[in-house]
């Protein structure tokens, strides 16, 4: 009887907390779907958490209209880097795998190493480069600085993944005569399908929501999908429907595939916080 | 198992040349500290420590350090506070359906933009049309949110809805790592839930209390979109990052690099240890 009392109090106390702080982490996407659906009449008058009273897609179709190449160029950029990134992730960490001695051990911090140091601090170095390279304010050049962080980052998070595939396989594959190149291939790459789906869903949503790169390597707003939305801060004043308007377009491709397949990127947060193995 | 170093380095090869592009980029700051670049001279004289001297002795750049260090402390203490409240509260729940839903819930801050949060709060602290509507009324408070120094502690609020969600999802997993037969054998013994979490679990959670910490205050060490779109770049709550990038605006080249150079230090105390030894025993599981 005690038991059963003690388990329904631990329970409504779970309850409590999650509804409470829950109803915090609500009120922020609440207040922007609310916004971006007041007209300009509505937005000059009502708190920001007032619903809207007659829902209009007036600032959604407006800013719409102006996400549209910033949202195609940001496309352009982020795809081709999580797709390259993990892809060349993956063959390193099939490599450090393979070896596990002193050598691949000590690639494997310095990399890690390279992975969590903030790239905020090689700016001046980063965008010297760039420029040297004729692609300042280009998307070539976005998507190389890109590419240059994230890479390390993927054949971190691919080490972990691989670490998870029991070593019998590839020792059954080495002992049928297959190579290197078959090997990875053939066995681990299948046997990796849902690290290599973790890791580019994660630096897919982590590309697309990158700030401070496509800032220091282009001019203007036009060129990522992060810089526009930033844009309307200085330029809409007080009119906070189309900032939000903007901010939820431009949010809509990370949380839709962040709510569709939430178990991938939540893997490769993890394998990013390093709290579980594969 | 044997690979050739042929083969070793083919598979490496584009993730070590990357990775020799941002230590070199880490290098490369050194050089830049070192000389003069600034918007009057072209770094062609050798100036020594005389960058990190001005640095550190600029109270703009003491301020930055100072809030940042804060920053990373508070949102160490509070991330870990709410992270582990939200873990034990979703624990509770033995459906795994609705702990992965609570757990959604509470990460979709980790997949919106910076920017975007930026957005939204700075419109919730707004004194008149935001959070305050309610406030005034239910507890009679009317705070000015993002005037003066108080914006420093909103935007640790915010930082703290942001990654407080990130610390829960650590602790679960190293919750849902304790030995099951540890539980069971408390079961047996007639512990409740609350006893094996309290005895059990959170003794053996451990190894998520130093990931959790450790990522929140790397989180915190770069701190830059959340206050740059917020409230652009106030002295208020200007952090390292956002002095680096204030005087790479300005073409003070060899500040920015200097600054940048502290920032690699803190984050150097940090990531070093958690690459030596985090990274074989916890996460590859490596005696």
């Amino acid at each position: 009887m005690l038991r059963y009392r003690s388990f329904e109090l631990r329970l409504l106390a779970a309850s409590l907390i999650i509804i409470v702080v829950g109803v915090l982490w609500i009120i922020p996407m609440y207040s922007l779907l609310a916004g971006s659906l007041k007209s300009l009449a509505e937005v000059q008058g009502t708190p920001v958490l007032s619903p809207p009273a007659r829902p209009s897609l007036e600032a959604v179709r407006k800013v719409s209209l102006e996400l549209r190449d910033p949202i195609i160029n940001t496309v352009l950029i982020v795809v081709p880097v999580a797709l390259v990134s993990t892809l060349l992730g993956s063959a390193a960490a099939y490599a450090i795998y393979r070896r596990m001695d002193r050598v691949s051990d000590t690639i494997m911090i310095l990399i890690a190493i390279a992975t969590y140091i903030p790239y905020h601090a090689i700016l001046v170095p980063l965008i010297n480069l760039i420029k040297g390279l004729g692609l300042y304010d280009t998307l070539p050049g976005i998507a190389l600085a890109l590419l240059v962080y994230y890479t390390p980052m993927a054949a971190l998070l691919m080490v972990i993944f691989i670490s998870a595939i029991p070593r019998f396989y590839i020792e059954a594959a080495m002992v049928d005569g297959a190579g290197d190149g078959r090997i990875y291939r053939r066995v681990v790459l299948p046997l990796l399908g849902p690290g290599i789906t973790s890791t580019m869903i994660f630096i897919l949503i982590m590309t697309w929501n990158n700030f401070f790169i496509p800032l220091m390597l282009s001019r203007g707003y036009e060129k990522y999908i992060t810089l526009k939305i930033f844009s309307y801060v200085g330029q809409s004043g007080t009119l906070y429907n189309e900032m939000f308007a903007a901010s939820l377009i431009g949010s809509l491709p990370p949380l839709i595939i962040f709510l569709a397949m939430g178990r991938y990127f939540i893997k490769g947060l993890q394998a990013f916080g390093g709290g579980v193995k594969g | 198992m044997y690979i050739s170093n042929r083969v070793f380095l083919s598979f490496l090869l584009p993730v070590i040349v990357f990775s020799i592009l941002l230590y070199y980029g880490i290098l490369w700051n050194v050089y830049i500290a070192t000389h003069d670049y600034s918007p009057l001279s072209k770094g062609e004289n050798y100036i020594g420590f005389n960058g990190f001297k001005e640095v550190f002795s600029s109270s703009e750049f003491k301020g930055a350090f100072k809030r940042t260090i804060m920053w990373a402390g508070l949102l160490v203490v509070a991330g870990n506070t709410v992270g582990l409240l939200l873990a034990i509260s979703i624990y509770q729940f033995e459906s795994a359906r609705m702990r992965n839903t609570l757990t959604t819930l509470f990460l979709y801050p980790l997949s919106l933009s910076l920017v975007v949060t930026g957005i939204i709060w700075r419109w919730l602290y707004d004194q008149y049309k935001g959070i305050n509507v309610i406030l005034d009324p239910v507890l009679g408070l009317n705070p000015s949110w993002l005037e003066g120094s108080n914006a420093f502690w909103s935007l640790v609020l915010t930082s703290i809805w942001v990654y407080a969600g990130f610390s829960a999802m650590i602790y679960l997993a190293s919750f849902y790592n304790v030995d099951r037969s540890l539980v069971e054998s408390a079961m047996i013994d007639g512990a409740g839930t609350l006893t094996i979490l309290t005895r059990i679990v959170i003794p053996n959670s451990a190894q998520g209390f130093i990931l959790s910490t450790i990522f929140l205050a790397l989180f915190a060490i770069q701190m830059f979109d959340l206050p740059y779109s917020m409230l652009f770049l106030n002295p208020f709550t200007e952090t390292m990052v956002m002095y680096i990038f204030s005087k790479f605006v300005s073409l003070y080249l060899y500040l920015a690099s200097a600054a940048a150079i502290a920032v690699i230090a803190v984050s150097a105390v940090i990531v070093i240890p958690y690459a030596l030894y985090g990274i074989r025993r916890w996460i590859l599981r490596i005696a």
